[in-house]
């Protein structure tokens, strides 16, 4: 950065705050905010009073193709490209919206954590920007739903429409 | 109920619906895009109208707002039985994000 703004940083720090509340892993930070990573690193302890988790990102797109994760990325994506077709914003102003919207639909139980983390929902949308995932069209309730790009999807049929046997009959399914 | 209270109804109806939807538009434009289901434009316009004219508008005998299920298989979900509670809404809610907004045509 050329010239360092006293206001560009505070709101820098605000985007920062804000996306540690939802749960993003430092790796995220860095990339969507200019801030170097011994400031995010202290912002991070003094919001949650812990070090940041370490280790690398969540990297298989294969989880949002199993059932319960689907249904979940399915509707963060749909309103995700909601958000950013109809409402206009985009980039991670649009993650956050769309985030918190998904966290309204999908309530964590109250000691749970959200199934699909902030990290992730970002990982999700730069797998899209990426075209290594994509959506299908279910063809009993033509609903969008998340599969692999290079995955056969003429005769799809989502997870809702066609549930697996013994899906969302765990225990802690039952529990929720 | 007689036909002058249910027009009083639907009335008060549209004031509430107009009332809460600007404010929603004024609070975060975005978000109240995607829960109303409706598009930017109509938004801008919800959310310059004053008092008066939202008054004006509300006075209407015909309701303003409109089903949002056009699809009778997002109707079905929602009130099926068979199916979970928390499942069923999250499928509704996938197929209303993935449909188009109402517009000014």
């Amino acid at each position: 950065m050329a010239s360092k703004s006293v206001l560009s940083e505070a709101r820098e720090i605000g985007l920062a705050t804000e996306l540690i509340r939802l749960g993003a892993r430092l790796q995220l930070l860095e990339l969507e905010t200019s801030l170097s990573r011994e400031r995010l690193l202290k912002l991070y302890k003094e919001l949650k009073g812990v070090s940041p988790p370490k280790g690398m990102l969540p990297f298989s797109t294969d989880w949002f193709i199993t059932w319960q994760p689907n249904i979940h990325s399915s509707l963060f994506i749909n309103i995700h490209r909601y958000l950013t077709t109809h409402a206009g914003v985009s980039g991670i102003e649009a993650v956050m919206k769309a985030y918190q919207l998904y966290l309204e639909q999908m309530p964590p139980a109250p000691t749970e954590e959200p199934l699909l983390s902030l990290t992730r929902a970002w990982t999700l949308v730069r797998f899209f920007d990426g075209r290594m995932l994509t959506t299908a069209r279910c063809r009993e309730c033509g609903g969008d739903f998340v599969t692999h790009s290079f995955s056969l999807s003429q005769d799809y049929a989502c997870g809702l429409c066609h549930m697996p046997s013994r899906a969302g009959k765990g225990r802690k399914a039952r529990a929720a | 109920m007689n036909t002058n209270d249910m027009m009083a109804e639907i009335r008060d109806a549209n004031l509430n619906y107009l009332m809460l939807a600007r404010q929603m538009i004024r609070a975060d434009k975005a978000c109240a895009i995607y829960r109303l289901g409706i598009s930017a434009e109509i938004a801008s316009l919800l959310e310059s109208l004053s008092n008066a004219q939202l008054l004006k508008l509300s006075s209407s005998n015909l309701m303003l707002a409109r089903f949002r299920f056009d699809d009778i298989a997002i109707l079905g979900m929602l009130t099926s039985h068979s199916k979970e509670r928390g499942l069923s809404q999250a499928h509704a809610a996938i197929l209303m994000a993935g449909q188009p907004v109402e517009e000014i045509n």
